[in-house]
């Protein structure tokens, strides 16, 4: 079986060997630019059991629960260990956090963010070039190093391999002896450990890929930001369902391709860019179903379950109008609402139930 | 256009609306001088320019009404940089604006209720469920809305509006030009003024086709330069507010900056700033308040509350609480002297870039500050708006900074700025209560 180091161990053993940690808020980051600075980068998506009502002294209650969770936790003393934190501009809800960090919060840790920009591709990919060169000011200060170019484009190929390798996980996850749990966990350690380690780890998966597919039960497709709590992935499994392709902020968004240019800085901004159709990025709703309906087409999926937080506005407004045009191009839709603070509820698991059943 | 659709826009939107519209506003101007049951004991009547802000407003959409006879429709949002479209003939329209009419008309609920029907959450913004649901059901107090040819999204104010945009987009399968602002955490960047400029830059071909003209540049500078002068006329308005008793409120504020936000660059938006200025004068001159008795001076932060103007305009005033100064009525007049009608692209990149929903929490408390030392205030209240979370996050820690740091005292209220479903009337007259008792008025 596979081996998945936690998240705590993966810290601890990077900071013995004298690497720096840096929490990174979601979505997308630049995760080599971070590496070339020994910072090794770890996602914070909430977390769930975080003491929510700390993070709440600072943000109105109709503020997403993967903020007020990042909050508390931090206050809580969940980020002791970092030595900066990177928050990406992904939604006006990070925007704020990001703001009152900087001007309220005021962590011990540095708080350094990066504009995504919405613009057209012509004008964003120079733009984001020019963010991470900022930003790789902001790590020079911080952390006293200056990465060559060389090193950088060292840092680059490292994460561009660890990306191909996430991105063949997904498209064998039906061929891998692996629970959907399991999957997910294996997946999502690209939260947090090193480009070189998920190589390995993705490396040994692959290899115990069967020639037929595993996976027999109902091919569903699953949107939304993250499968938390992650007592879903069971569920969906126990009820006669698999997750046969995602479209997930956390997992199945994140697929991006390698960059093009000799430039380090461009060639991060085409990779971070390149990632899937998504509506953090307010890209257009065609995009969206287009790609949607082609994953459910690759896959086999027959069904399209949207997992949705609570309070996310991005999602909220592509759902309806994507509901009703994968549902005229044949697929089941459901539409499920979830807080990060709150268990798997039983309305939940029977609409899921309800769902899957009508899928026969 | 054709001859007779040249009659009928003439005919309807040169005499027959203006006519109709001017009489009303006679009428209004003779017979009204205050709505039935106005507090006159403890507000000053109505400004008298009422009527003729309504007039404006109405001839705009009365414009509207018939534009697709004419002109080519452009729908944009409420920050966006509207000059070049307006130099090549579009007619623009706020939905933000059409939303905030709505509420006014405590229509919105009714509107939202069409876009929640088609499966839009009640935790989107109000103001995009009241549009949304006005196009779904195609209903509207200001009778039509024009179809748009064009839609232009900046992201200065919020990412909501580049979501509404795109579902609006797909709808209407027309473009969209999305002009993204990176919001400004400590200061703007070189590289981000240069990324808006070249998107403005690239917008104006875009625009062009749909227009199907091209862009006269001296007629931008001229668009410009009026846009220039409601703004800084329009902060002229806001600081007659500095004068005890102040001659308006921003209850009034709210009502009269609808020129300035949906018809800058237009030479009646000017003329009517500068009436509306005199008539300030008149009341300092002779005395007048807003508030008769002005005991304690207010600023308010974030978006109205649209459903409840003057219920909260009169639970204030029977106190002598005058609310003065307003971080978003302040907002289209604050950049004013960036605008430069001879680099209209390069001082639209830098205006468009710093309205204050595009700055740091931070920023907006130095901003609060600098108002309550400018406008002599006594407190501060913070609208925490359920549908504007760019507006609300950090408010919170505002408030406290304010209240310890300033020692000026500041209360949260908990609203929204169009659903009234999301606003307890108990709730917030016993908040207010409360303040008011503690700022000892």
């Amino acid at each position: 079986m596979l081996e998945i180091p936690r998240r705590s161990q993966v810290i601890a053993a990077h900071r013995q060997h004298g690497g720096g940690v840096a929490a990174v808020l979601p979505v997308h980051s630049p995760r080599a630019l971070l590496r070339a600075f020994n910072l090794l980068p770890v996602e914070v998506w909430g977390p769930p059991k975080a003491n929510a009502s700390l993070g709440a002294a600072h943000l109105q209650p109709y503020v997403c629960s993967i903020a007020r969770n990042a909050l508390g936790f931090l206050l809580s003393g969940g980020l002791d260990v970092v030595n900066a934190i990177l928050v990406p501009h992904t939604c006006d809800t990070l925007q704020g956090f990001g703001s009152l960090l900087l001007d309220f919060v005021k962590p011990r840790q540095p708080v350094l963010t990066l504009y995504l920009p919405r613009g057209d591709p012509e004008n964003a990919v120079p733009f984001l070039a020019d963010e991470l060169r900022r930003l790789y000011q902001k790590l020079q200060v911080l952390t006293g190093a200056c990465p060559d170019e060389q090193e950088l484009m060292e840092c680059i190929w490292r994460e561009e391999a660890a990306d191909r390798l996430l991105a063949e996980l997904h498209r064998r996850r039906a061929y891998l002896p692996l629970s959907l749990l399991d999957f997910y966990r294996l997946v999502r350690s690209r939260e947090y450990l090193p480009a070189e380690d998920f190589c390995q780890l993705a490396r040994s998966a692959l290899e115990m890929c069967s020639h037929e597919p595993l996976h027999r039960a109902k091919p569903l497709l699953l949107s939304g930001i993250l499968p938390e709590p992650m007592e879903l992935l069971e569920s969906i499994e126990l009820l006669g369902g698999w997750i046969a392709a995602d479209d997930l902020a956390c997992c199945g968004r994140r697929c991006y391709s390698a960059g093009v240019s000799e430039d380090p800085f461009l060639r991060l901004a085409e990779s971070m860019l390149s990632a899937a159709p998504d509506p953090l990025r307010g890209c257009e709703v065609r995009a969206r179903r287009e790609y949607l309906l082609q994953q459910a087409r690759d896959y086999g999926a027959v069904g399209i379950v949207f997992y949705l937080i609570k309070f996310c506005e991005p999602e909220l407004f592509y759902t309806p109008l994507l509901r009703a045009e994968l549902q005229l191009n044949g697929l089941r839709v459901l539409v499920l609402e979830n807080d990060l603070n709150d268990g798997l509820s039983q309305a939940c698991l029977t609409r899921l139930q309800a769902f899957l059943e009508a899928l026969d | 256009m054709n001859l007779a659709s040249a009659f009928r826009y003439h005919w309807n939107v040169h005499l027959i609306g203006p006519t109709v519209l001017r009489a009303v506003r006679w009428r209004e101007e003779l017979f009204s001088a205050a709505p039935k049951g106005w507090l006159m004991e403890h507000l000053a009547p109505p400004l008298r320019i009422n009527p003729r802000m309504h007039e404006l407003v109405s001839r705009h959409y009365l414009r509207g009404r018939y534009a697709h006879l004419r002109d080519k429709v452009a729908w944009v949002t409420s920050g966006a940089p509207s000059e070049f479209l307006r130099a090549l003939g579009f007619y623009v329209l706020y939905p933000e604006n059409h939303a905030a009419l709505c509420g006014t008309a405590r229509r919105a609920v009714e509107l939202c209720g069409y876009a929640e029907d088609n499966g839009y959450s009640r935790d989107l913004c109000s103001y995009a469920r009241t549009d949304l649901g006005a196009f779904l059901a195609g209903v509207t107090p200001v009778g039509r809305l024009p179809k748009p040819d064009l839609l232009m999204a900046c992201t200065n104010i919020c990412q909501t509006v580049l979501c509404w945009y795109r579902v609006l987009a797909h709808y209407l399968n027309i473009p969209l030009i999305v002009i993204d602002t990176p919001f400004i955490y400590e200061h703007a960047e070189e590289h981000a003024l240069r990324y808006v400029q070249r998107q403005l830059e690239a917008a104006v071909p875009v625009a062009e086709r749909v227009a199907g003209r091209a862009l006269d540049e001296r007629r931008l500078r001229r668009i410009t330069h009026l846009s220039k002068e409601a703004c800084e006329l329009w902060m002229q308005v806001l600081e007659r507010a500095r004068h005890r008793p102040a001659p308006l409120s921003v209850f009034d504020q709210f009502l009269q900056m609808a020129p300035v936000v949906e018809l800058r660059g237009e030479t009646a938006t000017v003329d009517f700033y500068a009436a509306l200025l005199r008539e300030l004068d008149e009341r300092i001159a002779h005395g007048v308040g807003a508030v008769r008795h002005e005991k304690a001076r207010l600023l308010w932060d974030n978006l109205p509350v649209w459903y409840r103007m003057r219920s909260l305009a009169e639970l204030l005033g029977k106190r002598g609480a005058a609310l003065v100064a307003s971080t978003y009525t302040n907002a289209w007049a604050e950049l004013a002297e960036w605008i430069d009608p001879e680099n209209p692209f390069e001082s639209a990149a830098r205006v468009y870039l710093h309205p204050i929903l595009n700055r740091g929490t931070g920023d907006k408390l130095k901003t609060m500050q600098a108002m309550i030392e400018k406008y002599e205030l006594d407190g501060v209240i913070l609208h925490s708006d359920r549908s504007c979370k760019p507006y609300s996050i950090g408010q919170i820690d505002q408030r406290e900074q304010l209240f310890h740091a300033c020692h000026v005292p500041a209360l949260l209220l908990d609203a929204d700025h169009n659903d009234e479903r999301s606003f307890s009337e108990e709730q917030v007259s016993t908040r207010l209560e409360a303040f008011l008792e503690m700022l000892g008025v």
